[in-house]
């Protein structure tokens, strides 16, 4: 079995739910508690891709949130092979900012597979993303997921895809 | 043209002509440079990146020209250089500083620590300074991991490490640090070329060194010297040499990377021991045992020293107690004792004080000269022994006075009153306390006045003994006694001539056993002899006999300075020609 270690970085506004998605995704945990990440988070989950016999370690980089990326974020950027973009579904004008970054990122690093997650998904009430943005949206990256990182949903799914866009592409490399 | 060649032109004219244009090519030197030149570049490019073996084809030709470039026109190059070579001899100078701060600061702590102070003291003994030897004992390093890092994306690309170092996710840390080098130089350096390039956490220091496509991360236990950097340097740069393309477009698969663990795994070789810490913060057992035989040795002899110096503070106490004992120096070699002093021949002897006091005689040597003692003790014991002393009186010495108590026969009172005068010390006799003995002498026929008088001088004299230090020597007062002695004998002998009576005078020498048998009758004849000489001079004449078989002959082999004498035994004969 082949191993593979890849970098990925979560990307987005602040207070979207980054750091719970992460933490979700890595240790099964959500904390309903606020802290703000400072600089970068790293944390590393191992998953195993059966299909393409490979264990596929993901070196997850939890870039504080911000809505205008400066030189210091951007460089923690540097060298990912994908991204998670993360929206909050309650706050739709969090989407501009991910777009914004996700331009920039393609201007400086060139294309790298990225999926989008609509976080907050259990806040039905709030809930601001529609259908149809969400499928516009889903066009503009490799993946979309409505999710929640306090119940989970999907959570896996969004990771497991973009590992699976991850491979795809390093195979696609060699 | 004939016709083949006109033949030879419609059929190959334009082969011909690309012909003579290809030779013209090859011909022409101009035309050959050009071609190459065209394509150089694209050739030089194609070969680094397809030829391993281009880098290194180039490396002499190369230095080879930098060399002679430099040598022919160092002005220029000079001029070229002088951008850079500012910062780089400052950020040496810098580094440098760093590290003597680092030590001066080693040194500093360490002087006044018990550690400093044991350090002192070692550096004392070695005969170097003491900053020196700090330096050398805190230079202890080893270096625990080693992560390659990829400059590009911060992803781990070998990582190794003792077996007893702690391992948490080392692609995390590899991450992590990527992350922190970025933040640092995005924050700290304007022009972002500023490197970390160490960090220190408690016993580790982390050293990070960069190549064009990774940095090599080495966490060090201690503190590490300078030349580490240029070691650690050398192994990135291997790596570089043989992994420099598959590390630039590393993405994860350590499998593009084979056997970079085996290239990193050099770091760990990198080490000063320390001396072992165990064996320096515990006492060894056989140190403890030296110690509490040492301990035991020095109770042991310092309390036989202690019981010593006791016995020789009691024997001389009794020494200096003892009656006609005149002690002037007493050595103690351990526990022998040298007694040197005077004594007098009727003192009791230096061991029988010795074994007095509890110490066993063979550990006492008397180095002791004769004399005669005037204290009173002594001088009864002479009396005594002079006038053989009947058991009824009791002498004692007030001053210089003979004081006699008791009952005695009148005969003995008139001859003690006759020879008292010879008693050194003793210049008067008090003979009030002395009274007659009333002795029943049935049927006894009265002897002549004459006869009578002469028998009661004769035991005044007879049995006097003079006395010997070594061989033949005379104690000091005998001899001058002995000589006093023979004018009352002379004048006994003569006057019982007149009474038709003559005195036979007998000398018995004698010795005490510290000789041979064969040795102690020669001697005792030979002090007989020397009395009788001393006689001989004065006109009287003895007989000799030699009695050492008394006592000499027992063999004890001790000194007893009373037994070594002359005695003169008299009698009183009647004349043939009365008989």
């Amino acid at each position: 079995m082949t191993r593979l270690t890849s970098k990925v970085c979560v990307v987005g506004d602040f207070a979207v739910g980054k750091t719970s998605v992460v933490e979700r995704f890595v240790s099964n945990h959500f904390s309903a508690k606020y802290l703000s990440t400072v600089g970068v988070k790293i944390d590393t989950k191992e998953i195993e891709q059966p299909a393409f016999d490979v264990t596929h370690k993901l070196v997850v980089w939890d870039v504080a949130g911000s809505d205008e990326f400066g030189d210091r974020e951007f460089a923690y950027l540097r060298g990912a092979s994908g991204y998670i973009f993360v929206v909050d579904g309650t706050r739709p004008r969090t989407i501009e900012a991910v777009e914004t970054t996700q331009s920039q990122i393609g201007e400086r690093f060139g294309a790298a597979p990225s999926v989008l997650l609509v976080n907050k998904r259990d806040l039905l009430a709030e809930w601001g993303v529609g259908d149809e943005l969400f499928e516009s949206l889903s066009a503009s990256f490799d993946g979309a997921f409505r999710t929640s990182a306090k119940t989970g949903d999907d959570v896996d799914d969004a990771f497991a895809r973009l590992a699976q866009l991850i491979v795809e592409n390093e195979l696609r490399g060699k | 043209m004939n016709d083949l060649d006109q033949l030879k032109h419609l059929l190959f004219g334009a082969e011909k002509q690309a012909l003579d244009q290809i030779a013209d090519r090859v011909e022409r030197r101009e035309v050959r440079t050009a071609d190459v030149a065209e394509v150089l570049s694209e050739a030089i490019d194609r070969s680094y990146r397809e030829d391993a073996e281009f880098v290194e084809s180039l490396t002499q030709p190369v230095g080879d020209c930098l060399q002679r470039a430099f040598r022919d026109d160092p002005q220029t190059y000079g001029d070229a250089l002088y951008p850079v070579m500012g910062p780089a001899i400052r950020k040496s100078i810098m580094h440098a500083l760093r590290n003597f701060s680092q030590q001066i600061n080693e040194a500093v702590e360490h002087s006044i620590s018990p550690q400093g102070l044991k350090w002192r003291l070692q550096a004392s003994r070695a005969g170097i300074p003491f900053g020196e030897y700090v330096l050398q004992k805190t230079m202890r390093y080893r270096v625990e991991q080693a992560y390659l890092i990829s400059r590009d994306n911060g992803l781990l690309v070998g990582h190794v490490h003792h077996e007893a170092s702690r391992i948490k996710d080392s692609d995390a840390v590899s991450a992590m640090f990527t992350a922190i080098q970025d933040f640092v130089k995005e924050s700290f350096s304007p022009d972002r070329t500023g490197r970390l390039e160490s960090a220190d956490m408690g016993d580790f220091t982390l050293w990070a060194v960069h190549g064009p496509h990774a940095l090599l991360v080495c966490v060090i236990r201690g503190v590490p010297p300078k030349s580490l950097r240029a070691d650690l340097s050398a192994v990135l740069e291997r790596i570089h040499f043989r992994y420099g393309d598959a590390i630039r477009q590393y993405k994860g698969d350590t499998a593009t990377v084979p056997e970079v663990d085996v290239e990193l795994e050099r770091c760990l070789r990198f080490e000063a021991r320390e001396e072992s810490a165990k064996s320096g913060r515990l006492v060894p057992v056989w140190m403890i045992v030296l110690l509490l035989l040492l301990l035991a040795a020095v109770a042991f002899f310092g309390f036989r020293s202690w019981t010593h110096a006791q016995e020789l503070n009691r024997l001389d106490d009794a020494l200096s107690t003892a009656p006609g004992i005149h002690v002037t120096d007493i050595e103690r070699d351990g526990g022998q004792f040298t007694v040197r002093g005077l004594r007098d021949p009727l003192a009791i002897r230096v061991d029988d004080i010795a074994a007095s006091v509890d110490i066993p005689m063979e550990r006492v040597t008397a180095d002791m000269q004769p004399f005669q003692s005037l204290q009173p003790e002594i001088i009864v014991a002479r009396a005594g022994r002079l006038f053989n002393k009947p058991d009824t009186v009791q002498f004692n010495v007030a001053g210089t006075t003979l004081v006699v108590r008791g009952t005695a026969p009148s005969s003995w009172k008139d001859r003690l009153q006759a020879g008292f005068g010879t008693l050194a010390g003793v210049n008067a006799l008090d003979l009030s306390g002395l009274t007659d003995e009333v002795i029943a002498e049935p049927m006894s026929v009265p002897l002549p006045d004459s006869r009578q008088l002469l028998l009661d001088r004769l035991d005044v004299l007879n049995g006097r003994r003079f006395f010997f230090d070594e061989g033949v020597r005379f104690v000091a007062g005998d001899e001058k006694a002995l000589s006093q002695y023979v004018a009352q004998l002379r004048d006994l002998q003569a006057d019982a001539e007149e009474a038709a009576f003559s005195v036979s005078v007998t000398l018995v020498g004698s010795t005490d056993g510290s000789g041979d048998a064969a040795r102690n009758v020669a001697l005792a004849e030979r002090r007989a002899v020397a009395a009788i000489e001393q006689l001989a001079a004065a006109g009287v004449t003895a007989r000799l006999s030699a009695r050492a078989a008394d006592l000499g002959l027992d063999g004890d082999r001790r000194e007893d300075l009373s037994l070594r004498y002359a005695q003169v035994d008299l009698e009183l004969r009647e004349s043939p020609e009365s008989q």
